[in-house]
């Protein structure tokens, strides 16, 4: 852990650890601007690449499924730089927490929220730690699900509009050099995947219910990552520790939300993502299996592996 | 700012995000106007709304139902047969209704709720019997009181389009690339044909067979025994259904171009004339000239030479209009239903002088 260094009265000068993290934000920023800027086009390769991948896989039973499975962990390995650094981030912004400079300036300037903001700012800047680093992994995944919503009701095409769509979006000059990814030759796709209509919410008849499995499944998965990548703090009143408890439900529930509310391939998407994203944490040391146990957020840990 | 503004924009994000999933996921609903008439009539489908039209005035006969709710959505064209106008629903619930077409009311005790999937084709009547064809697979037999008279055929695919006949054998063509043949006498397949690529539309019916365009971007003949042959072929997926005007047939692409081609020299008379624009509804043919809507929203009158008669700009006003529906002739005029325009139909006469515009009354 770094020492504290003596504060200084002059405005705190970024290190090049923090210049070069604005840049990445900006250059993520930017990037974000463009792709909404060109949002069809963006659908545009996500109906590709999964109209290859179907086809690659045989355009068989099932073979939708196994494709959104597979087109999950190309976004997870395209997305794995960032989603490393955000686990780092949580790590570090959980461990200044309990740094004794972080806490001396939470006492003294309790009552100047002016001079406090500004000693954190020049505590992370010192640190080279980034608030934002930790969320901007979360603001990618936000066009990739808009995008991938409407990739799926295209790529699925039960309306003669969206097959119109679909028709559009389709780049022919690949079919020229690979003949098997002729699209017209697999259209419409399959959209079964086990007891699965991949192009409709999911419910399963169990006792006379309707129980959307894999929404639950989406719920758990999500908490379980949550919890697993997000260090307790050793104070469970602070702010920071208020805010990870809060997080670690009120995600779940947001993910619940949305997977009930469009179709089971997305609800795929999210599940299989989770998994890869608490294999993620588990591959850099940063899952902590103890977290998940009740309690386990009033009792310090020791420091997992950076 | 700090974390907690962050944590919190973030979470309303994903707020917003989720309740706007809650409005319309899974429920949009989006499609082109379906179209039929008679000598007094035009019936089209939009949305949640069926309307009659006079075709003398332009205006509103009747609608139905009398208020919008989820169970009455229209993706398919009304099919006017033995006095009643009957189509299915993309709705909620699935039903498929008979409207008595000069009040607009119902003609059957209750909807028919069999199917398990949403209704986007058109049904055929044959011998007093509805042949339903649904989005399952199926194809449903009613009575002409709406009663199943047999076990639902099944054929497989989605079944977009409205069967054809000729004497007993019904002709079926379904998205999993296969026309089925059902012989009406047996209600059993009596032969089914690979075409290699999904048939969006209703076979032609042709001396011995039909004709069917797919997104295998051709036009093939295929035979009331089965027999299968590539007649002409297209630079992009074949969405209408092709017309036949003595030996010559017409046809259209997504990528504009429109075809014509002679069925006896089995060769192009002429293609890739391209009026504006991929082209969805299938050609009309009314007295010597032939009628192409482009999604672009133009509508063309050609000649049998390929020349551009006159064209249309259907809907000037509306710089996202569309025309994927079928024109339809009756009387001396030619109606037309354009998407996403200020009005839902309009006629024109043969020299493109346009009679009226219909738009619904509120």
């Amino acid at each position: 852990m770094n020492t504290p260094k003596q504060a200084s009265t002059a405005q705190p000068q970024l290190p090049a650890g923090s210049v070069s993290g604005t840049l990445k934000t900006v250059l993520i920023i930017a990037l974000l601007a463009y792709i909404v800027l060109n949002w069809n086009a963006f659908i545009g390769i996500f109906v590709n690449v999964l109209l290859w991948i179907y086809a690659l896989l045989g355009h068989g039973k099932d073979a939708f499924g196994w494709t959104i499975v597979l087109f999950t962990i190309l976004i997870r390995l395209a997305t794995w730089p960032l989603n490393a650094q955000q686990l780092k981030s949580a790590q570090a912004m959980q461990e200044l927490q309990n740094d004794k400079e972080w806490l001396d300036i939470q006492k003294k300037y309790a009552k100047d929220r002016e001079k406090l903001a500004q000693e954190q700012m020049r505590i992370y800047s010192e640190r080279g730690v980034s608030p934002f680093a930790s969320c901007l992994p979360m603001l990618i995944q936000l066009p990739l699900w808009f995008a991938l919503i409407q990739a799926l009701n295209r790529t699925l095409a039960v309306t003669p509009l969206a097959m119109l769509e679909l028709a559009r979006s389709v780049y022919a000059w690949p079919q020229k050099f690979l003949p098997s990814l002729s699209v017209s030759s697999i259209v419409p796709l399959n959209s079964q995947f086990l007891w699965m209509d991949l192009g409709r919410p999911e419910f399963t008849q169990i006792l006379g219910f309707s129980v959307p499995i894999l929404v639950v499944l989406v719920g758990i998965t999500s908490f379980f990552q949550i919890r697993l990548s997000t260090p307790p703090s050793p104070n469970p009143n602070d702010q920071s520790a208020q805010m990870s408890k809060s997080m670690s439900f009120t995600m779940p529930i947001m993910m619940i939300m949305m997977a009930s509310a469009y179709s089971s391939g997305f609800s795929l998407y999210l599940l299989v993502s989770n998994i890869l994203a608490i294999i993620q944490a588990m591959l850099q040391g940063k899952a902590d299996w103890r977290n998940l146990l009740p309690g386990s957020s009033k009792k310090p840990t020791t420091p997992v592996k950076k | 700012m700090n974390i907690k503004k962050i944590s919190l924009i973030l979470l309303l994000t994903l707020g917003a995000f989720a309740l706007s999933a809650c409005s319309g996921g899974r429920t949009a609903v989006t499609t082109w106007p379906g179209l039929t008439a008679d000598a007094e009539r035009a019936y089209l489908t939009t949305g949640s709304y069926i309307y009659a039209v006079d075709l003398k005035t332009g205006k509103e006969v009747w609608h139905y139902p009398e208020s919008a709710d989820g169970k009455h959505v229209y993706f398919a064209t009304p099919v006017l047969a033995n006095g009643q106008l009957l189509i299915g629903s993309e709705g909620t619930n699935n039903a498929f209704v008979s409207l008595n077409p000069e009040t607009g009311k119902e003609s059957w005790a209750e909807p028919f709720l069999g199917a398990k999937s949403k209704w986007i084709a058109s049904p055929l009547v044959l011998n007093d019997k509805i042949y339903a064809p649904n989005t399952d697979g199926f194809v449903y037999i009613l009575d002409m009181d709406g009663k199943p008279v047999a076990d639902p055929i099944e054929v497989g695919g989605a079944l977009w389009s409205a069967p054809v006949a000729e004497g007993n054998l019904i002709y079926i063509a379904s998205l999993d690339h296969h026309l089925h043949i059902l012989d009406a006498t047996t209600n059993q397949i009596s032969a089914t044909v690979d075409v290699g690529g999904a048939i969006p539309s209703s076979p032609l019916i042709a001396e011995g067979g039909v004709y069917v365009g797919s997104f295998t971007s051709n036009v093939e003949f295929i035979s009331a025994t089965g027999g299968q042959s590539v007649l002409a072929g297209a630079t992009n997926w074949v969405w209408g259904t092709p017309v036949l005007d003595g030996a010559t047939l017409y046809y259209a692409d997504l990528n504009g171009n429109v075809y014509s081609f002679d069925v006896l020299a089995k060769k192009q008379n002429w293609s890739e004339v391209t009026p504006d624009g991929p082209i969805v509804a299938s050609p009309l043919v009314a007295g010597d000239q032939i009628y192409v809507a482009s999604e672009a929203g133009a509508f063309f009158a050609l000649d049998q030479d390929a020349k551009i008669v006159w064209e249309k700009e259907v809907d000037a006003d509306s710089p996202k209009d569309t025309i994927y529906t079928t024109p339809v002739a009756t009387g001396d005029l030619i109606l037309v239903a354009p998407y996403k325009a200020k009005f839902l139909l309009t006629a024109y006469d043969a020299d493109g002088k346009q009679a009226w515009t219909f738009v619904p009354e509120k």
